[in-house]
């Protein structure tokens, strides 16, 4: 560490590394000094004047949050003369405010309700009449009040430097001006929210939220985000079995406080009109509502039937379930049924990256690394739309660690422009391109290279010797597309591979193939939509679906039975880099069960239950920790919230990757599968997007 | 030694003055309810059942804001927020109570509810015949607690002149 620079605030002598700002030393002391503008990893503003301190030969007052720290410096934060300055700066700040916390969404968690309470004076001097401007529309997630505002511009700078959008700026000047869209009257951005939840009062508030409820009426429920892969944690604040508003409350977990439009709205499928509320049965060509127990009953026979005949079974899986239901499915499918036709969708080439590794567990990088790493490579992967959360990463360290990035894809990219090197490639000569950029590269002390599905098989191992060949430390993610896609690989949902990458050593149907079979007797999907565009060729396969909603393959089906979202469940998933966290449950939709239980209730039926062991996911987590190589995970960093990174195989992987097989959905920020097509929100952003 | 004669005359003293006053609360009105058989009267601020009112429009006062809520100590009222539209105009603000219950089972009649209002819209009123033998009816609903709009007033829904933001 560098010397240390000695000062004084409040007669406590304190240390702190020379450019630390005078706000930040407080904070970390424990004496508070109340700031608006100012916010930690965001540029300094110096706008809202509420941090003002006396500093000893220092002939005014001075903005603490972009003062830094110097020797002998001698603080004071507790003159008169500091409460009279923060007096009289409320004051200004309530000039036009129309204090009507009462409705306002903001209040009681206030920041301007907070300082006024602790350090603003009882009333107000002034005597004209308030400026008033009516409430606007922006987007269908984003409303501005804009007497509310009080001008820190801290949602104009998340946009900018947090999000890359820029959505927002400010307009005229003086008591008039105000924050403004990038369309005149509306935004076309990424509808993320953050400038809602980054705004210290009520000013920008959200059309999902807004007016429902207030924030100490709702229970906070920490969970993870069940749309893409990123995994980011998310408060989901729940009343009356509602989820009324998501958002990372206590900025915890992975992410902070980001989140993307998925994220913060786009959990309102949960209760969408079409959700299945009772198990469906095929009487008479037509799906009808029955009891669980016909449902169970009747798919229990079926599948003990099939076994004993030796028939042909088919199973697919999910990207969204937990590792446990996975975990819990494919001992179902190899135990009880039999089969070794067990795939789910796949969509990116980790067993290529694990296996070209072999086995140097640091060589996967975690989402912290991408913030911390000197150099991000990223190929084939518009990351700002499909990854958010490692985007926001990537620019984050570039804002504050100067991080080289570079980007090699065929298309244009947000992440091209804070980038060293934005390289333009034909469709499959990612790799090439790459070897152009070799000299830069070289010279750079780490990288973490992140790729799309686009580099697959071969290529994987290619980039891998790339990567070895510049002699630094080099780390990689292997992009996939859903909250549980790695979970999936992890827990062995193909043929080829058991939990934890190691082989089968038997044949198996990949999905393809298994909707091929002409002579496949039955197919059991879990919260999979393989229909979707397809067709089943053996006609009389008995159809067994899980899942929220009657898809393409539940409309298929003989018996759907109605599933549980992630929302609704407690489990693990495991993000595209790897790290595993818990889900907890925050609602309880009216009908439905947990994958999980579905599949224990029928292996009790069919008398298996003994062998698979117990249904409650802790359970069974515990089982994938004693059993699965890689996730023996702290269970203490799991159970408070936090991530843990697996490290799932050390050494080959036995079994061929099938890249052929590998196609990721590339969703962007308003789509996320099936999910996606039963959120209202996504629906109302597109919409407004399409009118002229 | 008392005398005989001054003890005579101290006792008829004595019953004169209580006398007094016996004749005199005689002959003034009696104080007395005559409750049922009329209706009793109260103190203004006497605490009784609450009755949430209306502005001189006969809009709803309350924009629930959950404050009375918050500050009940037997945790009696429920409330469930929407939004006021161009269409659906029910209270002053942007926010009104689209469900406000007061379970009366477990209200102590303290006021807190009151003293927290920043509205003035949740009063307390005189009504105290409340009385029942199912407890299910003692939980009363927005529509039973309202006050009768006055009269002239604009009805709560007015699509056409609703004005933005207030
Ligand atoms: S919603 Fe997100 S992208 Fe849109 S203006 Fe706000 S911060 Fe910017
Ligand atoms: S809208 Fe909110 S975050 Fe933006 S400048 Fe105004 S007060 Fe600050
Ligand atoms: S980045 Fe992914 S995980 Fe994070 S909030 Fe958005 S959809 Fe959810
Ligand atoms: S009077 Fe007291 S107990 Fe009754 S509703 Fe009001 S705050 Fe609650
Ligand atoms: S009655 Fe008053 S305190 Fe209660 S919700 Fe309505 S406005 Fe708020
Ligand atoms: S926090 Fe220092 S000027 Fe706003």
């Amino acid at each position: 560490m560098a010397n240390l620079v000695k000062f004084t605030i409040d007669g406590r002598e304190l240390e702190a590394a020379p450019g630390t700002l005078v706000i930040d030393a407080a904070k970390r002391a424990g004496i508070e000094i109340p700031a608006f503008c100012y916010y930690e990893g965001l540029s300094l503003q110096g706008a809202c004047r509420m941090c003002m301190v006396e500093v000893e030969r220092m002939p005014k007052l001075q903005t603490a949050c972009t003062l830094p720290v110097a020797e002998g410096m001698v603080v004071r934060t507790d003159t008169p003369q500091v409460a009279q300055a923060r007096k009289g700066t409320l004051e200004f700040l309530l000039t036009n405010h129309p204090l009507d916390c009462p409705v306002c969404d903001k209040g009681g968690e206030c920041e301007l309700q907070d300082m006024v309470f602790r350090y603003g004076a009882g009333e107000s001097r002034f005597t004209e009449i308030k400026h008033h401007v009516d409430e606007k529309q922006w987007s269908p997630v984003v409303y501005f009040d804009a007497p509310r505002c009080i001008l820190c511009y801290r949602c104009v700078r998340v946009c900018d430097e947090g999000m890359g959008v820029g959505a927002l700026g400010v307009v005229n000047r003086g008591v008039v001006a105000e924050i403004a869209p990038n369309h005149g009257d509306h935004l076309e951005c990424d509808e993320c929210g953050m400038c809602i939840d980054i705004c210290p009062v009520g000013a920008l508030t959200s059309g999902a939220y807004r007016y429902k409820t207030r924030p100490w009426e709702m229970e906070h429920v920490g969970t993870i985000c069940t749309h893409c892969s990123n995994g980011c944690r998310t408060t989901l604040g729940v009343r009356n079995n509602q989820i009324i508003r998501g958002n990372n409350r206590d900025s915890s977990g992975i992410n902070g406080e980001f989140l993307c439009i998925k994220g913060r709205y786009a959990f309102d499928f949960y209760d969408h009109p079409d959700r299945l509320q009772a198990p469906l049965m095929k009487v008479n060509g037509k799906l009808e509502p029955v009891s669980w127990s016909q449902a169970l009953a009747a798919v229990a026979r079926k599948f003990s039937d099939v076994k004993a005949r030796g028939g042909n079974f088919g199973v697919i899986g999910s990207n969204r379930t937990t590792n446990e239901e996975n975990f819990y499915l494919q001992k179902f499918a190899r135990q009880v049924l039999g089969t070794n036709n067990l795939d789910h969708r796949r969509s990116g080439d980790i067993v290529s990256l694990l296996d070209a590794l072999h086995g140097q567990q640091t060589a996967l990088a975690t989402t912290a690394d991408l913030y911390q790493a000197k150099a991000v490579v990223v190929i084939s992967a518009d990351l700002a739309l499909e990854h958010p959360l490692l985007s926001w990463q990537i620019r984050a360290n570039w804002r504050h660690h100067a991080a080289h990035v570079y980007v090699v894809t065929t298309e244009p990219v947000r992440e091209d422009k804070y980038s060293v090197n934005a390289a333009r490639c034909a469709p499959g000569q990612e790799l090439e391109t790459l070897q152009a950029l070799r000299p830069q590269l070289v010279d750079e002390p780490e990288l973490i290279f992140v790729f799309g599905d686009t580099i697959k098989g071969e290529k994987v191992r290619k980039l891998v010797e790339f990567g070895a060949s510049l002699g630094k430390p080099v780390k990689y993610v292997c992009l996939v597309d859903y909250a549980n896609s790695r979970g999936a690989m992890d827990m062995g949902l193909t043929p080829e591979l058991l939990p934890g990458y190691r082989a089968s050593g038997m044949p198996g149907l990949t999905i393809a193939e298994m909707l091929a079979a002409e002579d496949l007797d039955v197919l059991w999907v879990v919260g999979a939509n393989p229909l979707a565009g397809a067709s089943l060729a053996a006609r009389g396969a008995f159809v067994v679906v899980q899942d929220l909603f009657l898809t393409e393959t539940a409309q298929a089906a003989d018996v759907v039975f109605p599933a549980c979202s992630a929302y609704e469940k407690n489990g693990t998933v495991t993000n595209v880099t790897g790290e595993v966290q818990r889900l907890k449950r925050a609602v309880q939709a009216m009908g439905t069960k947990p994958d999980l239980e579905i599949i224990g209730l029928l292996a009790r039926e069919m008398g298996e239950a003994a062998q698979l062991g117990p249904w409650s996911a802790d359970k069974v987590f515990a089982e994938i920790r004693a059993t699965v190589p890689g996730y023996n995970v702290p269970l203490p960093v799991i159970l408070t919230g936090g991530a843990a990174q697996t490290s799932p195989v050390n050494g080959r992987v036995e079994a061929p990757a099938r890249p052929e097989l590998i196609r990721s959905a590339r969703n962007g920020l308003f789509s996320s599968g099936t999910l996606g097509r039963y959120s209202n929100v996504l629906h109302s952003v597109l919409e407004g997007r399409r009118q002229p | 030694m008392p005398n005989p004669i001054n003890e005579v005359f101290e006792a008829a003293a004595a019953v004169a003055k209580g006398m007094t006053v016996t004749l005199k609360e005689l002959m003034s009105p009696t104080v007395t309810e005559n409750y049922p058989d009329e209706p009793p009267k109260f103190e203004e601020r006497y605490r009784g059942v609450h009755v949430l009112q209306r502005d001189e429009n006969g809009m709803e006062k309350c924009v629930a804001c959950f404050l009375c809520a918050a500050a009940c100590p037997s945790n009696c009222i429920y409330i469930e927020a929407a939004e006021n539209t161009d269409t659906v105009r029910i209270s002053g603000g942007e926010r009104y109570a689209k469900v406000y219950n007061i379970d009366y089972n477990r209200c102590i009649f303290c006021g807190y509810c009151v003293e927290a209002c920043p509205t003035d819209a949740i009063t307390h009123g005189h009504g105290f015949e409340i009385a029942s033998y199912n407890t299910a009816t003692l939980i009363y609903r927005k529509e039973q607690l309202l006050a009768p709009a006055p009269a002239g007033a604009k009805p709560p829904v007015i699509a056409e002149e609703a004005p933005a933001g207030h």
